[in-house]
């Protein structure tokens, strides 16, 4: 309490003396800037409405799950908080998030992409609006493909002739393919929504059991088999595959924007290039968000949101986007020339109009091990992809009728 | 006096435990709330998932082969190193560095080394000429959980050996002595003296080691996280995958309730069994004391 009323007694000094209403905002720690960042953000708002005081609590990625669960139990619970979008369900289901419909304008909501909003929609209901945003492409290594003569392909079936000049070069693999560990479901969707299928079907079933999906196997399996990958893609995570391409031993990857800052320090001198995923029946990216949420249980709902709107304004967003190397999730930062100039970051966010999404559904992480274990044995020739596919769609759609 | 120290203690041990059992049989959310009682359907699930079964089984062959192992090298080791010899002092000190390692640390390194590109492990064995293609040590499952056991056993090893050491330097020399006198070999000497005599010491390494390696995360959740295709996931690392990935608390908390009683059972089996060997080989003792008397 002494402490809580020295503070509020500095913040008089500057401030004009008044009753003060104190928003207690959570952030994530995206990286060192991200603290520095949203105490600029609240002085400034601090100081258009010195009613408000917003106080930010910067926790790092690792344990702001626990760190809320513990708020949540303990009845101290933050006012606004980011949080990953795939915790919402969750969140919602447990009536600790309150849903913004009612607090969001017409015009507040046209300044979001829609596609970004997508996420944070259950039942029906806006829970949240994104806060960051990034997106999936594929990279491609231009010394090599000079090397090998080939073109870098915008479709599957000149990504599978590409390969094959690839791996014709020395100590080259030509794909490099993802088999272990975190994400190696995600190196599936890639093909699979390209492909035009899908993870869930219209009707809530698993996509597993369709051809595109079978097709999109089928395609990883035949380049394994013909040395089109790195040998036994099970034994290489999501970093390793990553470090084959830093080392030049690699074509083709996909990967995220996050990578580029480690080329630049890393491997300087790859002359690389940011391309669309080739293109099947469809085209597709892997867009993750996160999520701004709203507190059911805070008493400075209006206060709280008066804020979001305020930092929500292109001037701070566009700081926060480039700063951190995120992909934007309003129409006036997207409409800058950078995103469609800058060779870096315009394959990434070329994608975002038609960006596909982890489902929020429950057992998600449940029906993504699923995926992973059933790609794994596919991989490894344990079983053929007709029956892998077939029977993880059935466990998954047991999952899902739990 | 001893009553209030054996009530704490006992408090410590079972309030867990209790709180194990109370979670299990309710339904849990993934923040860790209870959301009323759902009887054994928690355990219903653990036993109609046929992962689970596959986890158990590997677990028994973890155990046995990592104990085993353990045990069949530390025995020899220990009486090497109880022997005198120049550098013994070194010799010591190198057996028992693994321990002075975190597990955890020992288990990065090794993921590295075995790391098929750029592992130390494959670039020696092509230096040496013993392969011509690296190999993807953890790429399949046999490989991967062969591997995950051998470091296994070397990180047992010193802790083992710890134990074996201080048995044989309290066995009594004269025994050895008087069986040199008679002309017994070095094998007599080891089959008829210091094996029986080192009976208890080998009982408790064997009890320790199984609760400490039947319960042992690290070195499989570093290398391979239970994968590729779930093909080297213990319960141990099962039940992580489903508390801390999939928030099944409730089911995670009915697996770890059979692991503390199979743990339990077995060790209660094994110190029966021991109890009854020395009680019969106390009696034969005493019949043939009174034998020859």
């Amino acid at each position: 309490m002494a402490t809580a009323a020295l503070a509020i007694g500095a913040l008089g000094a500057i401030a004009p003396v008044q009753a003060q209403t104190r928003v207690d905002f959570t952030v994530a720690e995206y990286s060192s800037k991200t603290g520095p960042y949203y105490e600029e953000v609240a002085s400034a708002f601090e100081k258009e409405n010195p009613g408000i005081d917003i106080n930010i609590q910067v926790v790092p990625w690792d344990t702001l799950l626990q760190r809320l669960t513990t708020d949540i139990a303990g009845g101290t619970a933050p006012d606004i908080s980011i949080i990953g979008t795939r915790w919402l369900l969750d969140f919602a289901a447990q009536g600790v998030a309150e849903p913004v419909d009612g607090y969001l304008t017409p015009e507040f909501k046209s300044t979001f992409i829609d596609t970004f909003m997508a996420p944070s929609v259950i039942d029906g209901k806006i829970m949240g609006l994104p806060v960051a945003a990034s997106a999936r492409a594929m990279m491609v290594n231009m010394d090599l493909f000079e090397k090998a003569g080939a073109t870098p392909p915008t479709n599957w079936d000149e990504f599978y002739a590409a390969a094959k000049k690839l791996a014709a070069l020395p100590d080259t693999f030509a794909f490099g393919l993802q088999g272990k560990e975190i994400e190696t479901d995600a190196y599936y969707y890639y093909s699979l929504w390209t492909h035009g299928g899908d993870i869930l079907k219209a009707d809530g079933t698993s996509g597993l059991d369709t051809p595109e999906a079978l097709e999109a196997a089928k395609l990883y399996k035949t380049m394994i088999d013909e040395g089109l990958t790195q040998p036994s893609p099970t034994n290489y995570n999501r970093e390793e595959v990553f470090n084959l391409f830093k080392q030049g031993k690699v074509g083709m990857i996909f990967t995220f924007p996050m990578l580029i800052p480690q080329i630049k320090a890393e491997a300087p001198d790859l002359k690389y290039k940011i391309l669309p995923f080739p293109e099947g029946k469809a085209k597709a990216t892997y867009g993750v968000t996160d999520t701004l949420m709203m507190f059911a249980d805070s008493d400075v709902k209006e206060a709280a949101w008066k804020f979001i709107e305020f930092a929500y304004k292109d001037e701070w967003r566009t700081k926060f986007d480039h700063g951190e190397g995120f992909l934007p999730v309003t129409k006036g930062v997207a409409a800058e020339d950078y995103y469609t100039t800058d060779p870096d970051i315009s394959g990434f966010a070329a994608g975002l109009p038609y960006a596909k999404f982890a489902p929020t559904i429950e057992y998600w992480e449940e029906i993504a091990d699923t995926t992973v274990r059933t790609m794994q044995q596919i991989y490894l020739g344990q079983v053929t992809p007709e029956d892998g596919l077939k029977a993880a769609a059935a466990e998954i759609n047991a999952i899902r009728a739990k | 006096m001893i009553l209030p120290s054996l009530l704490l203690a006992m408090f410590i041990i079972g309030y867990p435990i209790i709180d194990l059992a109370w979670t299990s049989l309710q339904q849990v959310s993934r923040f860790g709330q209870l959301r009323g009682f759902n009887g054994f359907d928690n355990f219903a699930e653990v036993f109609g998932d046929p992962l689970f079964y596959d986890s158990l089984w590997r677990t028994l062959i973890w155990t046995v082969a990592v104990v085993g192992g353990a045990l069949l090298i530390s025995l020899p080791v220990a009486m090497m190193l109880n022997d005198e010899f120049f550098g013994r002092g070194v010799a010591r000190v190198i057996i028992m560095l693994p321990w002075a390692i975190s597990l955890t640390m020992t288990a990065v390194v090794w993921r590295w080394g075995l790391n098929g590109r750029a592992g130390l492990l494959n670039a020696s064995l092509m230096d040496l000429g013993i392969i011509a293609e690296p190999i993807e040590w953890l790429a399949t499952a046999p490989l991967a959980f062969t591997a995950e056991i051998l470091i296994g056993i070397l990180v047992s090893v010193p802790f083992t050996t710890t134990i074996f050491l201080g048995g044989l330097s309290s066995l009594p020399q004269d025994a050895y002595e008087a069986a040199m006198v008679d002309g017994a070999g070095w094998w007599g000497r080891f089959r008829y003296i210091t094996l029986p005599l080192m009976k208890p010491f080998i009982n408790i390494a064997i009890v320790l080691n199984v609760i400490y390696v039947f319960n042992s995360l690290p070195i499989i959740w570093v290398m391979t996280e239970g994968g590729p295709a779930n093909g080297t996931d213990i319960l141990v690392t099962y039940l992580y995958k489903l508390a801390f990935r999939f928030g099944q608390l409730g089911k995670a908390s009915a697996i770890s309730l059979i692991m503390f009683g199979v743990l339990f059972a077995f060790t209660i089996l094994y110190v029966i069994l021991v109890m009854r060997a020395e009680k019969e080989e106390g009696v034969k003792e005493e019949v043939s004391a009174s034998v020859e008397g």
